[in-house]
């Protein structure tokens, strides 16, 4: 057998494979592990999301007899946020639990791959289900309300954020949490709050003044500050702090998440 | 009593009585006893329905608040006015059907359909004792409503016949709804699609007229806008005239939904 056919040589105990390649290879093999398994799920939610978003885009002139171009802006720029961090805050912690009952959950831990890689892997497979819902709610904002929108660089690092924390808040959520049952109500109730009582949809002033305060010490009120500047290029004051608060959590979510990970059963 | 194992194993063969029972006094005893276990099965979850329902109905009338700039009084009462309503279609389209497909999966549902009591009456408890249930949740989310945007209502007679004929039409569809659909999973994507649609493009927070041509005739037939309209009649005055026709289209549904569900329990397997 050839030493250099490394795909067909099963390697015995004692060599440890490193380094970026084999991070790199495992990264791979994780994100194709995950678009396989869920790819009618994946088509399924992706639809669901762009329905739902250009629903909410198309519903809110409803509510309104002649909507005033602020009101479209607001709900327009954040139903972006809700695309971006539905799949990995709601759906993921699902997906989890689901894994849980079903066995997988075991199986895909004992795989040799390190937890920063497969958390990686999840992250893009949120990002790739929530970008088009993104791109096709903003299209049809833009078709039916004509907003004076001004997407500028900064949209990059926003949409990373905002997909990120939300992954790693449904990661910290699915895998902390043992119950599955605990696991369900809490990413139903993070729906109920992201749509009506965190100010992603609405300007902020509309909610009471305490509600606001609250809103500061979780992520999502500052999603939607950092998004909407990105998409309407605008120089307000509170995105670098926005930015400091989803780091945070992020970070905090990304420990959690590892923490009980790396914990044996 | 026939049909008894003794010590000496099958004293006879179980047999059926020797009059086969029939006739109203039959039914209502059947009513009753169904009425007495669907009790004992619900009781346990009538504290969690209640909270879920109180809190669902005057989360949505708050949150439906945060998306106006400014709330007019005309915008305050027609929130106010759809907070019962709001209540009352997730119990009838969301924990009705999961409930019975809670019954269907466990086989509870099958075992009840074994019992020697009319399907009819066994049909009708489930629809009372749910109905019931839905009124202290709509009541409580009117209250916290109220409370919130401190409008004045005027309760008229009409409240009563309103509120009892929303409760018992969306229980009645979401039954029906359940029972039509074999499969759990479609249900439950029609339920969630159906709640999406319900909350984002029925006139229940604001009046009919803003909506498109095409929509509002949609609302002419489905039964949401009829139900706000009836609610507003009960609590307001001058708000909601000429609810006759939303009367017709509220009891059309009832006995459809009802309709459905008879001709599903009818049927044998």
């Amino acid at each position: 057998m050839a030493t250099s056919d490394a795909a067909g040589l099963i390697l015995p105990f004692g060599t440890v494979q490193r380094g970026l390649r084999r991070s790199l290879r495992d990264y791979v093999s994780m994100v194709r592990w995950h678009l396989a398994g869920l790819r009618i799920w994946l088509m399924l939610l992706g639809s669901v999301q762009a329905l739902s978003g250009v629903g909410f885009v198309l519903g809110i002139s409803l509510f309104f007899r002649h909507i005033p171009t602020s009101a479209a802006l607001f709900v327009s720029t954040g139903v972006p946020v809700i695309n971006l961090v539905m799949v990995g805050l709601v759906f993921g912690p699902q997906l989890v639990a689901s894994q849980r009952t079903a066995g997988s959950y075991e199986y895909l831990r004992t795989l040799p791959i390190s937890r920063a890689v497969t958390a990686a892997a999840w992250y893009t497979v949120c990002l790739i289900s929530g970008i088009p819902a993104v791109v096709v709610s903003l299209v049809v904002a833009q078709l039916r309300y004509d907003l004076p929108l001004r997407i500028s660089l900064m949209i990059v690092p926003a949409v990373l954020l905002t997909c990120l924390t939300g992954t790693m808040l449904g990661y910290a959520l699915g895998h902390a949490v043992g119950n599955p049952m605990v696991t369900q109500l809490v990413s139903q109730m993070l729906v109920f709050i992201i749509f009506g009582f965190a100010p992603i949809l609405y300007p902020i002033q509309q909610m009471p003044g305490w509600l606001g305060d609250l809103n500061w010490w979780f992520p999502f009120r500052h999603m939607a500050v950092v998004i909407r500047a990105a998409l309407t290029s605008s120089a307000d004051p509170a995105v670098p702090t926005a930015y400091a608060v989803i780091g945070v959590w992020a970070v905090v979510a990304a420990a959690l998440a590892g923490w009980s990970l790396g914990r044996r059963p | 009593m026939t049909g008894l194992v003794t010590s000496a194993g099958l004293a006879e063969p179980l047999c059926p009585r020797d009059d086969l029972r029939s006739g109203f006094p039959y039914w209502l005893d059947s009513f009753r006893a169904m009425l007495r276990y669907d009790w004992g099965r619900l009781r346990q979850w009538v504290g969690m329905m209640v909270v879920i329902q109180t809190l669902m109905g005057a989360g949505m009338v708050l949150m439906y608040g945060f998306f106006y700039p400014s709330i007019t009084p005309e915008r305050a009462l027609y929130i106010a006015t759809g907070a019962p309503t709001l209540a009352l279609i997730p119990l009838g389209l969301v924990m009705v059907p999961n409930g019975v497909m809670q019954d269907k999966l466990q086989g509870t549902f099958d075992y009840v359909w074994s019992l020697p009591t009319r399907r009819s009456a066994q049909m009708l408890s489930t629809f009372t004792l749910y109905t019931l249930m839905a009124l202290p949740g709509a009541v409580l989310a009117l209250l916290i409503a109220f409370w919130r945007y401190g409008v004045h209502l005027s309760l008229s007679p009409i409240l009563l016949p309103a509120v009892l004929l929303c409760a018992v039409m969306s229980v009645t569809v979401g039954y029906a709804l359940a029972l039509a659909i074999r499969n759990p999973l479609v249900t439950n994507v029609i339920v969630n699609a159906l709640i999406f649609v319900v909350l984002l493009f029925s006139p229940i927070v604001y009046p009919a007229s803003q909506l498109p041509g095409w929509l509002f005739d949609v609302h002419r037939v489905l039964p949401f806008e009829s139900m706000a309209q009836v609610m507003r009649a009960g609590l307001t005055t001058g708000l909601a005239t000429d609810v006759g026709l939303s009367f017709l289209v509220l009891g059309a549904w009832t006995l459809a939904g009802c309709a459905a569900a008879a001709w599903v329990v009818g049927r044998r397997h």
